[in-house]
């Protein structure tokens, strides 16, 4: 099923355009690190203060309520652009096992933020101005550096693996 | 003359043959400098955009620079070291490219505009990012930035 699917996004006129033009891959691609870098910039500004490692004197929630916003908007670049770059390769992604450990490790990160702030923040107002935050908001920030980080090397990893 | 000589002796020194003769060293290599690229980018983007008025405003431009400069020189100092690695994998090949060259172009101009200029706005004005000046400097700064990563995607297609 999923397999077909990738097969009919490869051959479909969009998907043959992008890959077949020596500007248009290139240019997402370009698109899609910049994206890349809004979005992992910000989150790790956030992800550093839940450890407490930079903006000691801000507030938790007021930061997250700054940040956010850039964040999405990172997200949204990286996001189209992505689909567009798959778009292009999705026959070879398919069997791409740096492209299935991305998207393993999106699915993951995409479910931090979701414990993160259905659990701990909850009580974001009790804890906002602690310079070193509970464990488990703490955790969430380890994990949401890590995961990501993990996230840039599957990328670029693709590469290598696409025959 | 010389950066050619330099260049060469990169590419003969223990380091550059290890980085052509190993199979993942290149891979691992450029992980790591993505890997720095990505928090020098998110730290610079961060000041920047609050210079525009965008993002952080309960914090001062310059209160924010302060805060996220040892990321961001902690950063570029990875991406430099991690670079020449890269380099020394096909000087050669870097030697003679113009993407290659108009990166380190625009690299040196936006150390520069960094280190030199736009601390000295926030050494003045510490309360930077309201006025046309502070927003101007945003605007140079992360074009000459944008500019650096355009030139550096380019080097592996020209």
């Amino acid at each position: 099923m999923l397999r077909e699917f990738c097969q009919w996004l490869y051959d479909s006129t969009i998907g043959t355009s992008i890959r077949e033009s020596i500007w248009v891959f290139p240019i997402i691609e370009t698109i899609h690190v910049l994206g890349i870098t809004l979005l992992i910039g910000t989150i790790a500004i956030l992800d550093l203060r839940l450890l407490g490692l930079v903006l000691r004197r801000e507030e938790v929630s007021r930061l997250a309520s700054q940040i956010l916003p850039l964040t999405w908007a990172g997200f949204g670049v990286m996001f189209v652009s992505g689909f567009l770059l798959f778009w292009a390769e999705a026959a070879k992604c398919y069997a791409n096992p740096a492209f299935r450990i991305k998207l393993l490790l999106l699915i993951l990160v995409g479910l931090n933020p979701l414990v993160f702030h259905l659990t701990i923040y909850r009580s974001v107002l009790s804890w906002n101005e602690q310079l070193v935050t509970p464990l488990r908001a703490r955790l969430a920030g380890f994990f949401s550096l890590t995961l990501w980080g993990g996230i840039v090397c599957a990328g670029r990893a693709i590469a290598y693996f696409q025959k | 003359m010389f950066m050619l000589h330099v260049f060469q002796w990169l590419g003969n020194s223990p380091v550059g043959i290890f980085m052509q003769q190993s199979t993942y060293a290149f891979a691992v290599t450029e992980m790591l400098h993505l890997l720095s690229l990505s928090i020098l980018g998110g730290t610079i983007l961060i000041v920047d955009l609050r210079l525009l008025g965008v993002g952080l405003r309960s914090q001062s431009a310059a209160a924010l620079d302060r805060e996220l400069k040892p990321y961001l020189i902690g950063s570029l100092t990875v991406s430099v070291l991690t670079g020449i690695l890269l380099l020394s994998e096909e000087p050669m090949k870097c030697y003679y490219n113009e993407a290659f060259r108009l990166k380190m172009l625009f690299l040196a101009l936006a150390v520069f505009f960094y280190f030199i200029i736009q601390e000295r706005l926030f050494q003045r004005e510490p309360s930077a990012g309201t006025n046309l000046l502070a927003k101007a400097m945003g605007v140079v700064s992360l074009l000459l930035w944008l500019s650096v990563g355009l030139a550096g995607r380019a080097i592996g297609i020209i």
